[in-house]
Formats: structure tokens, sequence, C-alpha cells
């Protein structure tokens, strides 16, 4: 197997107070992959993707980035996150900025990119989220969905490896789920790394191509995502309940092969059966 | 406060280089201040008033309702201008042609320079001034404080605004003594949040590679030397008819 992109070993994290937040936790994540970080609310997904950008760091164990360890001087502070995006779940903890090319420009400015160069990027970045006629909107008079694009574009403009996003569907409606998806595919497609907290099983199932369960402080299991998210035993202990696509598939006495992904794929499936 | 900032950001004029609004603007300031206020004062309120209205399409009732809160305090004020008070013989309150004329002079004085603040508040976001004011050599930092709380003032307004909505909708503000204890748990909350808002944009800047210095992309926008011209030329105008009011007396 080949090095890990990510990988965090034997992470302990206690909180200032001497509470212990995360123990014991390994996680790895391939280069090119999609990862869903599973667990109930207020179980401490957020600490969690805290650390994989140098935020938090460890009372024990360490963060490694292809193999080497995560340094947490400035300097590697720096390089870590320009290699590893993370988007928070709340968008106006992000957003600063008055006009929404501002905001995006800031990042690629603080990488020593000249004014052409960020100008490039920003445009990029608000091209892909399809954003760009909202670059010269004023930032607070955005919807909670538009804020979240430019949030997401802001660290795009990066353009980062590995991308870390925080319940990235809260809060969103259907079609802002559905675009959100869309934009996330494109950037898998063109080669990068993501990772996402959640707690939605439907949205880990349908979307991650693996699934690290997490409760109790660390992640109880990581692997391929129709294998984890069968294990009703284990999605039990997390406070989950197993997706309906994979229960209704099931109930209908599928082949572990064919397990449709989509809700298009299990109607696709059932019109097939009739 | 939200309909003045609606306005800036949404103008006919807001795409045009901030110079081309703040020197004209500045010059009539001067001039109000300047020269004397009877003849200059209603011509630089017209001039502005129609340079908000018929250039930036402005609606006229934004021009007022920005003007009229200064306008009500000068109102309220001027009165007291023309009175004078004299001791001798007890307490003497008498109106002077003098003072009468110093109010009336004061008060078209400061509507006039009221109304160039009214044009440049409505056709300029804040965002716009922040390259003049690094270029007239204001501290980076105090220009980053100032866009920082511009940003954060709409977010606070609106976590203020659900709060006192949630309160009341507990009724939290049915009788008198129980709305002076639902303010003092809203402030109090409100400085709490606060608090852990700065300790997370913190995080999120520090994810974007804040070093310690905000710095953004500026607008690209060309100056148009003719229309800058043109507004001179109209402002100049203000001015010579103001100096010849001066001479002719």
């Amino acid at each position: 197997m080949t090095v890990p992109l990510l990988a965090v070993d034997r992470l302990e994290y206690r909180y200032p107070g001497g509470v212990v937040a995360l123990r014991d936790l390994n996680l790895q994540v391939q280069k090119g992959r999609r990862l869903a970080i599973l667990g109930a609310n207020g179980s401490g997904k957020t600490t969690l993707l805290l650390h994989l950008n140098g935020t938090f760091r460890p009372t024990s164990g360490e963060v490694r980035i292809e193999g080497q360890p995560a340094g947490y001087d400035r300097r590697s502070l720096i390089r870590w996150r320009r290699r590893v995006g993370l988007v928070l779940q709340e968008p106006d903890d992000q957003l600063f900025a008055a006009t929404v090319e501002q905001d995006v420009s800031f990042g690629p400015l603080n990488l020593g990119l000249s004014a052409a160069e960020t100008r490039e990027r920003v445009s990029e970045a608000l091209e892909a989220l399809r954003i760009t006629p909202l670059a010269q909107r004023a930032t607070h008079t955005l919807s909670f969905g538009q804020k979240k694009r430019v949030a997401i574009a802001g660290i795009l403009a990066m353009r980062p490896e590995m991308l870390v996003l925080d319940e990235p569907t809260a809060g969103l409606d259907s079609h802002g789920v559905t675009h959100l998806l869309g934009v996330l595919r494109q950037l898998h497609e063109a080669g990068a790394t993501l990772i996402f907290s959640t707690h939605d099983v439907e949205l880990a199932y349908s979307w991650a191509d693996e699934v690290a369960v997490f409760y109790e402080g660390t992640v109880r299991m990581q692997g391929e995502t129709s294998a984890v998210l069968g294990n009703r035993e284990l999605l039990h202990r997390a406070r989950l309940r197993p997706p309906l696509l994979l229960e209704v598939a099931q109930a209908l006495g599928m082949d572990a092969e064919s397990l449709p992904r989509s809700r298009e794929a299990l109607l696709l499936l059932l019109r097939e059966r009739r | 406060m939200r309909a003045i900032d609606h306005y800036a950001w949404t103008n006919r004029w807001r795409n045009r280089h901030p110079v081309e609004k703040l020197l004209p603007a500045f010059s009539l300031l001067l001039l109000t201040l300047l020269l004397p206020p009877l003849t200059t004062g209603p011509l630089v309120v017209l001039l502005t008033a129609l340079a908000t209205v018929q250039g930036a399409g402005v609606p006229l009732h934004a021009f007022w309702t920005v003007m009229a809160v200064p306008a009500a305090f000068l109102l309220a004020g001027a009165p007291f201008l023309a009175v004078s008070v004299s001791f001798i013989g007890g307490v003497n309150l008498h109106i002077s042609p003098d003072g009468a004329w110093l109010a009336l002079e004061t008060t078209v004085r400061a509507l006039a320079a009221v109304s160039c603040l009214a044009f440049l508040t409505l056709t300029t976001p804040l965002v716009d001034w922040a390259p003049l004011l690094r270029r007239m050599g204001t501290p980076a930092s105090l220009v980053e404080l100032i866009l920082l709380m511009y940003r954060l003032i709409f977010v606070f307004a609106e976590r203020a605004l659900t709060g006192y909505q949630a309160q009341a909708a507990r009724l939290g503000y049915a009788r008198f003594d129980r709305s002076l204890h639902s303010t003092g748990l809203l402030a109090g909350n409100l400085f709490q949040r606060g608090l852990d808002r700065a300790r997370r944009l913190e995080i999120g800047l520090a994810a974007r590679g804040y070093t310690g210095e905000l710095r953004v992309l500026t607008p690209e926008r060309s100056l148009s030397w003719p229309r800058l011209a043109a507004a001179m030329a109209l402002v100049s105008c203000v001015g010579l008819l103001g100096l010849l009011a001066h001479e002719a007396p």
C-alpha cells in the first residue's frame, strides 16, 4: 500500500481543561480518495478536523503528511495549510472581506502570489463554484448557501491537494446540496483528495469511497463505504442508522455487488425488476 | 443603515473610480465652508441631490432620509444661536438680528455640508475608501480594522436582531422591568458570542494562510479624466456663483 497523503497516528487530544476529546485515533487518507467522517452531532468531528490542518496540536500522537510528521512551527504550518485546505461549517467564520472577489483573493495573496496571478486564481475558483456573477457583491448581502460557496472558493483559490470540509451540506436546501456535490465531484475528478465530516448517513453512502465511523472520541472503523455502512451494530453504537438505500436494496434481496448508490440507481433497478 | 448600504452597493455609479466621486464631493464641501452660505449652500444641496438621484439613480427619498437626521438636530439647535441671554437686571432673552442671521447661515452651511456626505455615503461603499485611505498614509492595521468592523457590524446586527426576536417571542419585552432584564441578558450574550466568534474567525483565517496582514485585491477601476473634469467644471461653476454673490452686495 502506498504512503497515505495524510495519516493520523494514535492521536490524543485533551481540551485545556483536561477533558479528553480525542483518544487513540487513527486515520489514513490515500491520495485521490473521498473519505467521509461519520459521527453524531457533538461527537467531536470538528475537533478532529481542526487537527488535520494543524489548528489544534495533539496532546500525544502525530499527524503525518506523506509519511513525514507534520511540524507546528510557523513555516511548517504555512506549508501544511497550503496543501490541506479546511472549510469550516459556518461560512461567517471564514469570510471577512467586504466583497466576494476580495475575500477569495485573501488566500492566494497570503501564498505570496502577484496581483495578476491572484486575479486568475480568483476567477478560476469563482468559476468552479459557478458564482462568477457574485464577484462584486457585498459579502453580507449573500444567502447562506452563497456564503458557503464563497468560503469554499476562498480555499480552492489556494489550490490545495486536499480539501477538508466540516459538514459541507449542513444548512443547505436540496438544490444547494446537489450543486455543492456537483462541484465536489468536479474537484475529485480533477484529482483532489476530499475529506468531509457529516452525520448524514445517506450522503456518506452515496458519495464517499471510504467511511470512517467516529464516536466516543475515536475512529472505530475505517473502510470501504458499503462494508462499513452495512455494519448495523457499529452504526447503532455510533447513534446512526444504516442508509435507507442500502436497507431497501437488502430488503429486496439484491446481491452485494449490485447495490445501488444513489436514488436514481435504485429507481432504475426497481424499474428493471418489474 | 441597511438602506444606505444597499444603495451604496447597487447605485449606477458603484463601479466608477472612487476619486471621481470623492474629489468633487470634497471640493464642494470645501466651497461650502469657505464661501458665503446663503447662495453657495442651496446650490451645493441642489447639485449633490441631482448627482445622487439623476446621476447615480438613488431614489430621492433615500437622499432625504440621510439628510433628515442631521437636519433635525440642526433645526432643533439653530434657534439657540439666534437667542442671546443677558443677566443685566434679571434674566433677559432676546433675539438679535445678527443672531438670527448667524443661525440661518450656520444651518444652511451645515445642511450643504451634510448633503456632500450624503452623496458620498449613498454612492460609495466603505470598501472603496480603503485604497485611498492607504494611499493617504493611514496605518494598514487601522484600515484593516475599519474594514473588519464594517463586515462584522452586519453579522453582529443580525445576531442582535434574532436574539431580540427570540426574547420578544417569549414576551421578554412585555413589561418595562422585563425589558430591562432582557436587554441586559441580550447584551451579555452578544458580548460572549462576539468573543467566541473572534476565536473562530481566527481559526478560519489561519486556515487560509493568515499571517498577520489582511491583504485583499483592490478592484481594478480606471479613472475617467473626462468625467472627473466635467464634475470639477460643475463644482467650479458653483464656486464662481458663490464668489460672485460674495462680491455683489
